[in-house]
Formats: C-alpha cells, structure tokens, sequence
C-alpha cells in the first residue's frame, strides 16, 4: 500500500516523459553525438572530434545563411512588432469598435505556412502576380521585378510575407497587454493634456515592456527557427541570397547525405536559440511576475 | 469583406458610446476616418486572399489579362475537380487524423503529467520538470537529425507515426506547464475531500483534475491542433507516400504537378483556406486566445 502510494506519481508521469524522451530527449543527444561524426546515415561512422565545428566556422555559406537570416529577423521585428505594436496603439485607441479589425488582421496566422507560400509566389509571380499588376496599374512599371528570382529583392520579398503572416499575431498580442493598463494612469494623462501619440509613446508603450521582450523573443527566435516560406518560395535561391541556416542544413542532411556536418550546424543553431532564450527569460525574471513556481 | 462592410457600422456606434460614458456624442467626424483608415488596412490586408478567390474562378488567361478583374461567373467546378485530381480529401482525411490523435494523446499524457507534478512531491520532481522546461527552449532543428534517422531504422518513417509521435512529444511541455498552472490554483481541500472518501488517485484525476481542467483543455487543444495541422518540416521529412500526405506536404506536392494550371491550383488554396477561415471567424475568441497564451508563456 505505501510502496503503491509513492509510484503513483511515476505511473502518471510515463506515457508523456516516454514520448518526450523517445521523440525529443534522446534524439536531441544523439543530434550532439553525430555532430563529432562524420555520417551519411548509414554506413560506417566515423569519429571526427570537433571537426565539423571548425568546417561550420569556416564555411562561408554557413556563415552566410546566419547573415540571411540575421536580415531576416531585423525586417520582420519591423513588420511584425513594430507594425503590430502600432496596429495595436490605433486599434486600443477605439477599443470597443475594432473587434472587425483585430479578427481580419489576425487571419493569416491561421493558415498552413505552405499555403501562404504558394499563394505569395503567385503574388510575386513575374507573368501574372498581383505585386507587379499593381505596380503596373499605379503607372510605376519601372518598379516591376522578378521579385523572388532576383537576389536584390528576394530576401526582403519572403520576410514581407512573414509580415503579412504575423503583424496580426502581435497586434492581438499587444492590444490586450493594453488593456490591461490601468485606466485611470490614462485618464490622468488625458486630463494633463497628453494627445493620443504621446498617450502612446509615452505611457502605454513603456507599461507595456514585458509584453514587448516577450513578442522579441518570439520573433527573434521564431526567425532563427524559420523554414516553410523560405523552402517553399525560394528554397534558398537565387544563387544562395535566401539561404537560412535551416535550409541549409536540411540539404547538407538530405540532400548530400551531411548528418555529421548538418547536425554540428544544428547544434550551433540550437545553442544561439536556447541561449537568446534564457537570456530573455532572465531579463523578465526581474520583474516580480512568478515565471515558474 | 462582408464582414467588415457589415460590422463597421455597429462597431462606431458601440465604440462612441463607451467613449464619452456621460453625454451622448453623434458620429464625429475622427471617428468616421479612423474605422475608414481601419477599413482601408484590412482591404489590403485581406487582398492577396481575394484575389485568390477570385483567381480561382477564372481561367488562366483571364488571371494574365485581368488580374484584379472579378470573375465573370462563379463556377465551383474548377474546385470540385482541384478536390478530386489533387486528392484534397484524403490530404485533409490524414491531417485530421494525424492531427486528433496527437491532440488527443497531448490532452491525456499532458494533464496526467500536469496532475502528478501539481500534486505529489516525489523523488526526481526538479529534474524531469526541468527537462519538460527544457523542451519549451528547444527548437526542432535540435533533435529531427536524430530523430529522423532513427525514424527509418525503426520503420517508422512513411507511417502516420512518424507524425503523430512527434507532434505529441512536441506539444507536451506545454501542455504540462499550462495545465500545472491550472491545477496549483485548485484549492488542496478538494483533493483532500475526495481522497478521505476513498477514492483512488486515478478517480481524483479522472473525476476531480480532469473536469476542472476543462479551460486549459480547450487552450492547449486549440494550439496543438493549429500547429499539427500546419506543420510543415517533418511532414515534408518523413512521408513520402502520397497516400498519407498532410495538407501542407499534399498541397505542395500538388502544386508542383500542376505548376502550370493556376486557376487549379488557386482553387486548391482556396478549399484548403476557407474552411479555416470559417472556423476561425465562428471561434475567433477561443482561438485567438489559445494562441496567444501558447506562445506567449
């Protein structure tokens, strides 16, 4: 009966650590062990130390797809949290009316990436999209490009649609961490003659830093993660302008047969990630909200 | 579109009227701007989907010649046969298996898990919600090397397995951590009660935990669901068959077969996307809800 009680716990603990285990755990320490390895997958492996680190150092299109992807994130904080923060500084400004508006904007985030893909190929298409059709029709014809085959634009095309997908997302995000400041600092601020813009850019947006740390670190993070649109729109073309770390790896992996290298480029991958993790989730720590108990 | 057209007007008044609680303001001038300036960010916003639509009901020289042009006439035959040809049925019939099961097993494992960590004290407590913790850092990039091949050596690969196993496991640690949340709140007595009366550890889960649970439930269902059905990556790794192809991998696969018949492929994306936007549009609250708290904890 006592022996009983004490593996109770363990017995509702099994079957979500056994797939967590099997599924994520071990497969994570066996990613760091092939990354000493030099591996197609199945013949022979052979123990490299850290080789393969040294080969990610200097390979130039390793380094480049963390430049691609540093873009990346600096164009998509623009158009997701920055646009978003500013969507939700209009909307919160009405906030009974906007109910419509927050419901549209927020759409794209419930669509498989893929099919926002797709469709936004079609968007940039060069014969019939409706980018250069609307150039076109506005008299600007000389702004009409090969959006996602040209290496200029291609990068800035794919972090658009990464834009379109989340402004909504961080909109929603922010807009209730808006109302959740107290009404009467507002209405204080209101009564000392404070204008909309500054209601924002004064008190709203600094009451609300928590809020904006955490939507970073989503994008920050999320971006490092990034993958769907880029293989689906560009796969990392042309001539490599759109190649993320991601992209990368998954064809050092499957394409070229790579584990030992891909997974040496995963792993230094992961570390950037879980390191920008705990570093935000120190930096919100600070504050007096209990994170995890 | 319509729903904004319709809403708008409803929305200003209701917004005028919480505005100045005291006196009764008639539609000011600012107002009637600010939701046309709204109106104007969600038509552009919403435009791309439109034009899908629309696209889709036309043939491919009419969406050269006239991109912005409405359809002549709204014929859903094209999407019958995008439904048939691209086995968009049995795409959505995997999705939906693939995403229930793994919704299912995060709900069971994950309050089970929730439950013993709220409420027992145990050897080796710190450590595995320490590990779970550490599965809300890791991206996939860190173990689907691994997991892959260790997918193909156990022929799990090219099975419904190979996703649901995943898509469980990775929906897991926060499961776990919302629903910990939810159970620490619930006043120990409760619990207690039911335990003097004799019931065993498995009824105060099944009977008590569970049925208080019911909201964190729904949260964590509706996150997981949304991030299984679209998954993409491991979709596109670890099934090739194109009989147990999901949405996002069945919708690429055919949209490289027909690269060239848009009006097709149009009306593909258009079944694949308006059957979310319902749903999305009925359960706007619940979802946009779900998902901001899955990802902002």
């Amino acid at each position: 009966m006592k022996a009983n009680r004490t593996a109770t716990p363990y017995l509702f603990l099994v079957p979500a650590m056994a797939v967590f285990g099997f599924a994520v755990l071990f497969p994570v320490i066996m990613t760091f062990a092939y990354s000493f390895t030099e591996w197609n997958g199945y013949g022979t492996m052979v123990f490299v130390g850290i080789d393969n680190y040294i080969k990610a150092a200097n390979d130039v299109l390793f380094r480049d797809s963390f430049v691609h992807v540093l873009i990346y994130i600096a164009i998509t904080i623009v158009l997701e949290v920055v646009v978003g923060l500013v969507l939700a500084g209009l909307v919160s400004v009405h906030r009974r009316g906007s109910l419509w508006f927050r419901v549209a904007i927020f759409t794209p985030v419930m669509l498989p990436m893929v099919v926002v893909a797709v469709l936004w190929a079609f968007v940039y298409n060069n014969d019939f999209g409706l980018l250069n059709a609307a150039l076109q029709s506005l008299g600007l014809d000389s702004l009409q490009r090969v959006w996602l085959g040209d290496p200029a634009t291609a990068l800035l095309a794919v972090s658009v649609v990464s834009g379109w997908v989340y402004a909504g997302f961080y909109m929603t995000i922010f807009y209730a961490a808006f109302n959740q400041v107290p009404t009467e600092v507002i209405e204080a601020a209101r009564l000392d003659g404070a204008n909309e813009w500054q209601l924002f850019r004064r008190i709203k947006v600094p009451m609300i830093r928590n809020a904006i740390t955490v939507a970073l670190l989503l994008c920050i993070t999320g971006g490092f993660q990034g993958f769907d649109l880029f293989y689906v729109m560009t796969n990392g073309g042309p001539y490599g302008a759109t190649e993320i770390p991601t992209t990368y790896l998954v064809k050092s992996v499957f394409t070229f047969q790579n584990v030992g290298y891909g997974s040496a480029m995963a792993v230094v991958l992961t570390a950037v990630v879980v390191a920008l993790g705990l570093v935000f989730t120190r930096v919100n720590r600070e504050k007096p909200e209990d994170v995890r108990s | 579109m319509s729903l904004t057209e319709r809403k708008a007007p409803s929305s200003q008044r209701a917004s005028g009227s919480k505005h100045h609680a005291g006196r009764k303001t008639p539609l000011r001038i600012p107002d009637v701007l600010f939701t046309g300036a709204l109106a104007v960010i969600a038509v552009v916003f919403f435009f791309p989907m439109l034009w899908m639509v629309f696209s889709s009901f036309k043939s491919n020289s009419a969406i050269f010649a006239t991109p912005f042009a409405l359809p002549t006439e709204i014929d859903f035959g094209r999407w019958v046969e995008a439904f048939e040809i691209g086995h968009i049925g049995q795409y959505a019939l995997n999705s939906i298996i693939v995403t229930g099961t793994s919704v299912l097993g995060i709900l069971l494992f994950g309050a089970a898990a929730a439950f013993a960590f709220s409420r027992y004290r145990f050897r080796g407590r710190n450590l595995l919600m320490g590990l779970l913790a550490l599965g809300l850092l890791l991206p996939l990039q860190s173990y689907f090397i691994a997991q892959s091949t260790m997918f193909t050596q156990l022929a799990i690969t090219d099975t419904r397995w190979a996703l649901i196993i995943p898509y469980t496991a990775m929906g897991l640690p926060l499961a776990v951590y919302l629903l910990k949340v939810y159970l620490d709140a619930v006043p120990n007595e409760l619990f207690e009660a039911a335990r003097i009366d004799g019931a065993s550890d498995l009824r105060v889960f099944g009977s008590i935990a569970l049925p208080l649970l019911r909201p964190g439930l729904a949260t964590v269902a509706i996150f997981s669901a949304l991030s299984s059905w679209n998954e993409f990556l491991l979709a596109l790794l670890y099934i090739q068959d194109d009989a147990l192809k999901t949405i996002p991998t069945g919708l690429l696969a055919f949209s490289s077969r027909y690269v060239t018949d848009y009006g097709l492929l149009f009306s593909a994306l258009s079944i694949v996307t308006l059957p979310m936007i319902v749903i999305y549009i009925v359960f706007n609250k619940q979802i946009v809800e779900g998902i901001t708290a899955g990802s902002v904890k």
